[in-house]
């Protein structure tokens, strides 16, 4: 049970004001330094919004295994070994894997690129 | 990040300056780090050179290594030997003029050239409406520029520390690297996969710059100054820097023009053919720009082990990983353009 308000809204609030309030305040070669805080501020915001949970159950449900942790290490080991190019059945599901899976690192790393490639 | 300082006095730079250009006497003023160089920190000074063959005022910038590099990067004396050997070629670059190894003189091997006039900022670049008339004859420019990098070819005795990197042993280090992160990587690795299953037949390398690309060319207005930046310079297939010029990667606010976010490939690939002779073959830039994108992600998550592994305290290293998933999404719409509206 977490506190409130949620680190998600305390990091949207700190945001705004190193924003708004406090860059005006930096010398002009700091400034940079506090955009890049406020860019890492919001992927930490973002990132305690996006679930990563669905791709973990798509990754399950493509092995047919239950919760084992080892399967991302075993997807990429497959991939590299071609393990799935001659059989549709597999390629098709894979490439959904990898498509949802780097999505959802940029609606979390960086949605302004994302909506730049058409992806909303 | 706040400035590292120049971690030995001006007198020692001055002294050096001096015994190097046979001045009587140099004096340093305006001495100030300069913007980009995520491997190596760039200084920029004014030397009034008091006699010698430098005398007179001179703008000089003095490159040396950062905190910590990534593999990939050469030595500091032998990108120093890289540029002399382009410059000599009537490649557009900074002027090297002295480099040292001996620490005494700043603490780590350095090397000073000329300081050029302009902005390599590629944001800039890529939106100055003043530049707008001019940028699909700069991509042009580039084109002839990349050409005129690649008269160096190998053998050469001055460049016997040059790697030959052709796509192969791109791979094996990309994989190599992958072994060693923490976090599987799958995209990259069935990136790495359609490169392995996808090699196209060797070329007679030549020297290949490595990171041509928007945001290492100086424009001083619409005028080519200088390409910066040669750390990681090799001998490789002649359609590596083009692919690597047109990844998405380096189109900053660009991303619908191809070539490098100031032009359509057209004029990039008109000024290379016209100054090589060699016919540029799509399928091969393709390839380059697939591995392109895979290297790009590998870089990045490298600039983040900096900080992660290395203790690096630095953010916008540290933020650069993230930029790995960028590349991902590259190489799936490279490799599967039917996925974006599937599964998107």
């Amino acid at each position: 049970m977490h506190d409130l308000p949620h680190g998600p809204a305390l990091l949207r609030l700190a945001r705004e004001i190193l924003l708004d309030e406090l860059l005006p305040l930096l010398p002009e070669e700091r400034r940079l330094d506090a955009r890049l805080v406020a860019n890492a501020m919001a992927v930490a915001e973002r990132g305690a919004e996006v679930s990563f949970v669905p791709i973990l159950a798509e990754l399950q449900s493509f092995y047919g295994e239950g919760t084992r942790r080892d399967l991302p290490q075993r997807f990429a080991s497959d991939l590299r070994a071609g393990a799935f190019e001659e059989l549709p059945s597999r390629d098709g599901p894979a490439r959904a894997l990898l498509w949802h899976l780097t999505i959802a690192r940029l609606r979390e790393s960086n949605p302004r690129f994302l909506a730049a490639n058409g992806v909303s | 990040m706040a400035a590292t300082p120049l971690p030995r006095s001006e007198a020692a730079l001055a002294r050096f300056l001096a015994e190097e250009s046979g001045a009587d006497r140099v004096e340093i003023g305006n001495l100030e780090l300069l913007a980009g160089g995520a491997i190596r920190h760039n200084w920029g000074f004014e030397a009034e050179f008091y006699g010698g063959w430098l005398a007179g005022r001179q703008p000089l910038v003095l490159r040396t290594q950062g905190p910590t590099g990534i593999p990939s990067s050469l030595g500091l004396v032998e990108e120093f030997a890289v540029l002399r050997a382009a410059f000599a070629a009537g490649v557009t670059t900074p002027e090297p003029l002295f480099a040292e190894t001996d620490p005494e003189v700043c603490g780590k091997p350095f090397f000073v050239m000329r300081r050029v006039a302009g902005t390599a900022q590629g944001r800039h670049i890529t939106t100055d409406p003043a530049l707008e008339p001019n940028l699909p004859g700069i991509a042009e420019r580039l084109g002839r520029e990349l050409a005129h990098i690649e008269t160096i070819p190998p053998p050469r005795a001055n460049l016997d520390f040059l790697p030959l990197v052709e796509a192969p042993q791109h791979i094996a280090a990309l994989r190599s690297y992958l072994d060693r992160h923490p976090q599987p990587r799958p995209v990259l690795e069935w990136g790495i996969r359609w490169l392995e299953t996808h090699l196209p037949e060797p070329l007679p390398p030549v020297l290949c710059h490595r990171d041509f690309r928007t945001g290492n060319y100086m424009l001083d207005g619409a005028e080519l100054t200088g390409i910066l930046d040669w750390e990681f310079a090799g001998w490789g297939d002649p359609h590596e820097d083009i692919g690597w010029f047109c990844c998405k990667g380096w189109r900053f606010a660009r991303l619908d023009r191809e070539a490098g976010g100031i032009a359509e490939r057209a004029p990039l690939y008109r000024g290379y053919e016209a100054a090589s002779g060699r016919h540029i073959d799509p399928q091969r830039v393709h390839f380059w720009e697939v591995l392109a994108s895979v290297r790009w992600a590998v870089i990045a998550l490298q600039q983040s082990d900096r900080y992660m592994i290395g203790g690096e305290r630095n953010l916008d290293l540290a933020l650069t990983g993230r930029r790995a998933t960028e590349c991902e999404l590259e190489i799936l719409m490279l490799l599967d353009p039917a996925g974006i509206s599937a599964h998107a």
